[in-house]
């Protein structure tokens, strides 16, 4: 009996799949077929134009000229953006990886049978529900000097409040933390994943290596390695293309001392502050190349540590 | 070798002592969650000089009814017309997005034909493009069929498809035994009715949490409905909190009532279908 | 969406192809046009505003179109913040689809430098608002290279504001006349007010200015400049700006112990709106502050929330820097434009010119944003003459009209919103001692430099 899905090479009786292919072939193209337009339209034709405006001095009013590198190099001398490349990369190192672990150590927890499960998933899944603005609002009232409940209750256990948003070196990790807050979609893709370990497993392992630790360790973690995976690359990328939060906390300008000052903020006020899209066009072809490389690096590496069951594509 | 059912065990002591300090960590972890979400909803009930106040307060003394009816009546605020275009605006896409996606995985996932990895490659890749990087081609294009000033650019895409979507119903597709459809290609059937009849109705949990899905995310939408619609009274309300936040900027109270009604919707859909988020995103993985 | 991509010096550019489409559907619609009196909506979009505000020009709009055998006028009033609106208004003009008219809370200079806004020299010729009729340095907000793309029909003057009960409690006397004329004799008055309880700040006198858009009026004040318009050159870092910033942050270390943070951490000292990100009352209006710089939009806003707890403020001239040698106003104009593409220009013209003399007395009464055409004769603002009684609303708005003849040139950089940004950068490491006045000004001037020649080249 074939398993669900799987799609063996050769399973089907030769003369059956040739007649299919055709069919199958034309459906296939056709069924796809608004998706591929929508690609095109929305997507490859304004990315090339991009790339070809980035070598142009565009100002919105007016016709672009043609200046060939010399958006990158200016880049290259702008202050602005290596310091919001780096707070960027800053951010995406942080957040990334306490993301990935905070979310897997609730979701392990998530994962017990208790009365009150449904209303602790609730809980975490509510941050989805709060538009990015909304939430960074009331993230800077909760942080406020002089009403703000989380300088209270740290001033109460004793702890000396740092002024979140006005200290520079604080201030990054204000949005760090910002981001760490709906946690749930991460979370609960992880739970997803440990709720889909098969039970004849979870037995064998009980029998296997009944220490609590050494089950994670060798069995839990390697089987749920593919939702790490997809959390790392959409961290990743959703990490540097961090905006609105960081508008809202900073401004346009990063302020404190440009320590939130975010690569994409900056490509927005090149593009409409300054009115100047051909740079801003540059950049946003910069973020696209290194973000690719990344995604592709991780993908790489992919190969020797995800661990799919079962599935042949 | 079975275990005793559940609850003839008796829990040794150890284990009572390991679940008080389950709950207790959890909760003290779910406070911290919901700590944003309280504050915006007491602060919603309080005046301005309430919320900064000092020393803090926990609860609004006095609880401020009149705030609820104060957003509703606002004139330049038209709450109640703009929670009816985010409820267009959401229910269109998320249609579409049904509709269009659940065409596409199944034609990635279910057919196969020349050059199909290759589209779904480029698909993948479309994820890694930040809108704003195609937005301003596009724009330009809407302007150019004079439909700037509507829902079009808004809703049209999504009848087409999005990548996230086509991927994460790609995954439900693939899970759908081969032996149905071909059972029903045997029997004549066209790939239409294959999957409209056939191959649609095992995915339908799949099909409502890309529904639900689609629909939460363009309820937070406001960059592009913000671009391409001019008048209040189009606004999602997304637009409309953002745009009154920012031309009030220092009336907080106010803004935290509009956000919390905001919130409320969703949070009403959420309770309604939480089984089906729950399921959808365990199948979410590759 | 094809645009062309022309190297300089190129043939036929879109706007020459606009114009002379236009050029040829003007002449194609001229006999229409008189024939029926049927013209299609006149449109304006405003950037926002409060509901009041949005009546009143809607129903002046309104009002005029009618009479001008318009079938119906159209107002937008807001959207988003002023970033996203001038983004669409951009995308409208772009997409050769703007509104007739538009208001602007931006300078009209970066972009009607680049075409977006029609020129009004040629029609202000022989209208009822000719250039003389204008302020000089009002006007120098709209033109650059002798072309005007826009008019400053109101304007907030920026002035010097003062709390007159705290000023009688130490027995200084209340008049305008009296106010400190020089900074020495500011920073020396301040003294008499600032009382420190450890690191907080109950009370200040003067506080050095930290808002970036009037530091023109400061430059000016101590005979510099932040930006020559005749030249096209940016002065950031010219001595009397450095010798300024000395100045200041001399007086805060004398002062306010050094440090801006511990000002910011006691209150909103900087103007007289409840900080947005604290949420932190303004200090002004809970009588902690003796005086500030401040746009005469204030005088609407005052008695709102929160409210004061005083009621005799008053206004006065900038005293004068060490370098300077006359005083001045600044301004923050609401600016009005015709877009390029606009259906109807010079039907939005002749609503400029009703606006700008007769429209504006019914603005100015309900709204103090300040009439700055010389021919007009408004009454103050009836909410002012309310709190404060006739007198003094004549005597306030009469001096308002005066700083508005001495208004210093600003808000006249082709590259205005980069240089607002580099500013508060500077401005900031200065404060912060991060960097000396001498090292962000050069480095803010060299950035604003750049810049400015990149986008007139070409």
């Amino acid at each position: 009996m074939a398993d669900r899905g799987e799609t063996v090479a050769g399973a089907t009786p030769p003369r059956r799949r040739r007649k299919a292919g055709r069919a199958e072939a034309r459906a296939g193209v056709l069924f796809a077929l608004p998706w591929i337009i929508a690609l095109v339209v929305f997507t490859l034709v304004p990315l090339i134009l991009t790339f070809v405006i980035a070598q142009t001095k565009f100002q919105i009013i007016g016709l672009p000229t043609w200046v060939g590198l010399a958006n990158y190099e200016a880049m290259l001398k702008d202050p602005a953006v290596w310091t919001s490349a780096r707070n960027s990369a800053l951010y995406a190192v942080l957040s990334v990886p306490i993301k990935l672990v905070l979310a897997l150590i609730l979701a392990l927890l998530l994962n017990r049978v208790t009365r009150l499960a449904g209303f602790y998933r609730t809980v975490f899944y509510l941050p989805f529900l709060m538009p990015a603005v909304s939430g960074a609002i009331v993230f800077m009232l909760l942080l406020s000097p002089t009403g703000g409940p989380v300088n209270l209750i740290l001033g109460a256990l004793g702890f000396d409040a740092p002024d979140w948003l006005r200290d520079p070196s604080v201030a990054l990790w204000t949005l760090v933390l910002l981001s760490l807050w709906p946690l749930g979609v991460e979370t609960l893709v992880f739970l997803g994943g440990l709720q889909n370990i098969p039970r004849d497993v979870q037995e064998a392992a009980e029998l296997d290596s009944p220490k609590a630790w050494h089950r994670l360790v060798w069995i839990t973690l390697p089987l749920i390695t593919p939702m790490i995976l997809f959390n790392l690359v959409i961290g990743i990328i959703s990490s540097f293309q961090v905006f609105v939060q960081a508008i809202v906390i900073g401004g346009t300008t990063g302020t404190p001392a440009e320590s939130t000052l975010m690569y994409m903020v900056v490509l927005y006020r090149a593009a409409f502050r300054y009115f100047n899209i051909g740079y801003a066009a540059a950049m946003a072809t910069v973020l696209f190349v290194v973000v690719l490389l990344l995604t592709l690096l991780v993908f790489r590496t992919a190969r020797s540590w995800v661990y799919y069951e079962g599935e042949s594509r | 070798m079975t275990a005793p059912p559940l609850a003839a065990r008796r829990k040794p002591p150890r284990k009572t002592l390991a679940r008080i300090v389950y709950h207790a960590v959890m909760l003290t972890v779910s406070a911290i969650f919901l700590l944003p979400f309280y504050w915006m909803v007491i602060s919603a009930f309080k005046n301005n000089a309430e919320i900064f106040a000092r020393p803090m307060l926990w609860f609004p003394d006095p609880i401020r009814w009149e705030n609820v009816a104060d957003l509703f009546t606002r004139p330049d605020f038209p709450f109640l017309q703009q929670f009816l275009n985010s409820c267009f605006y959401a229910g269109m896409v998320a249609v579409g997005t049904c509709l269009s996606c659940s065409l596409a995985a199944y034609s990635f996932g279910c057919l196969r034909w020349r050059g199909r990895n290759f589209v779904f490659g480029l698909t993948i890749c479309a994820l890694l493009i930040p809108p704003i990087v195609t937005f301003l081609p596009v724009f330009l294009g809407w302007s150019k069929l004079g439909l700037k000033d509507s829902y079009w650019p808004l809703i049209a895409p999504y009848f087409l498809g999005d990548a996230f979507y086509i991927f994460m119903l790609r995954q439900f597709f693939l899970g759908v035994p081969r032996e149905l459809m071909d059972a029903a290609r045997l029997d004549g059937a066209s790939e239409f009715r294959i999957w409209w009849q056939i191959v649609l109705p095992q995915v339908k949990s799949a099909l409502v949490i890309v529904g639900l899905f689609a629909f939460v995310y363009t309820w937070h939408e406001f960059f592009t409905p913000l671009i391409y619609l001019q008048n209040r009274e189009d606004f999602p309300l997304s637009v409309g909190l953002f745009t009154f936040r920012s031309q009030r900027a220092a009336e907080w109270s106010m803004a935290m009532m509009g956000a919390t009604f905001t919130a409320l919707p969703l949070l009403v859909l959420f309770l309604f279908t939480q089984r089906f988020f729950r399921q959808g995103l365990a199948t979410k993985g590759f | 969406m094809a645009f062309q991509v022309s190297i300089p010096g190129g043939s036929v550019s879109r706007r020459g192809f606009l114009r002379g489409t236009a050029a040829t559907a003007g002449a194609l619609m001229l006999p229409g046009r008189l024939m029926a009196q049927d013209l299609g909506p006149l449109v304006e979009w405003l950037p926002g505003g409060s509901p009041l505000f949005c009546e009143i020009h809607t129903g002046l709009l309104a009002g005029f179109a009618e009479r001008g055998g318009f079938s119906s006028s159209e107002t937008v009033c807001g959207l988003g913040q002023n970033t996203e609106f001038n983004q669409s208004l951009i995308g409208a003009i772009a997409s050769g689809n703007p509104p007739d008219i538009s208001m602007l809370w931006d300078s009209p200079v970066s972009l009607g430098a680049q075409g977006a806004f029609m020129p009004l020299d040629e029609m202000m010729k022989g209208s009822t608002i000719p250039l003389e009729t204008w302020p000089g340095g009002l006007l120098a907000s709209c033109q650059f290279r002798g072309v005007t793309y826009g008019l400053p029909v109101t304007a907030g003057i920026y002035t010097m504001w003062f709390n007159q009960d705290m000023f009688e409690a130490k027995g200084i006397p209340t008049d305008r006349a009296s106010f400190p004329k020089t900074w020495d004799e500011m920073r020396k008055l301040s003294k008499e007010f600032t009382v420190w309880d450890g690191d907080y700040l109950q009370v200040a006198g003067f506080v050095p200015p930290r808002a970036v858009e009037p530091m023109a009026v400061w430059s000016a004040l101590n005979g510099g400049k932040l930006y020559d318009a005749a030249n096209l050159k940016y002065m950031l870092d010219s001595e009397q700006n450095i010798e300024m910033f000395n100045y200041f942050l001399d007086w805060l270390n004398e002062e306010y112990k050094g440090d801006v943070n511990l000002i910011d951490r006691s209150g909103n000292f900087t103007d007289g709106y409840p900080n947005t990100t604290t949420g932190m009352g303004p200090a002004f209006r809970e009588s902690r502050l003796a005086g500030m710089q401040s746009g005469s939009w204030l005088m609407g806003d005052f008695y709102s929330d929160p409210a004061p707890n005083f009621q005799r403020w008053d206004l006065a001239a900038h005293p004068v820097g060490p370098s300077g040698s006359a005083t001045a106003a600044g301004i923050w104009p609401n600016w009005f434009v015709i877009p390029v593409g606009s259906k109807n220009p010079q039907a939005a013209f002749d609503y400029l010119a009703y606006l700008s003399v007769e429209g504006v007395v019914k603005w100015y009464e309900q709204i103090p944003d300040v009439p700055t055409n010389s021919q007009v004769k408004a009454k103050p603002p009836a909410s002012l003459v309310e709190r404060r009684g006739q007198e003094f609303a004549d005597s306030a708005s009469a001096f308002l009209q005066e700083q508005a003849a001495i208004v210093t040139p600003m808000w006249d950089s082709p590259v205005q919103g980069f240089a607002t940004d580099q500013m508060t950068r500077a401005m900031e490491k200065i404060y912060t001692k991060a960097a000396t006045p001498a090292e962000a000004l050069a480095e803010a001037q060299s950035a604003c430099q750049t810049e400015l020649e990149r986008v007139l080249a070409g």
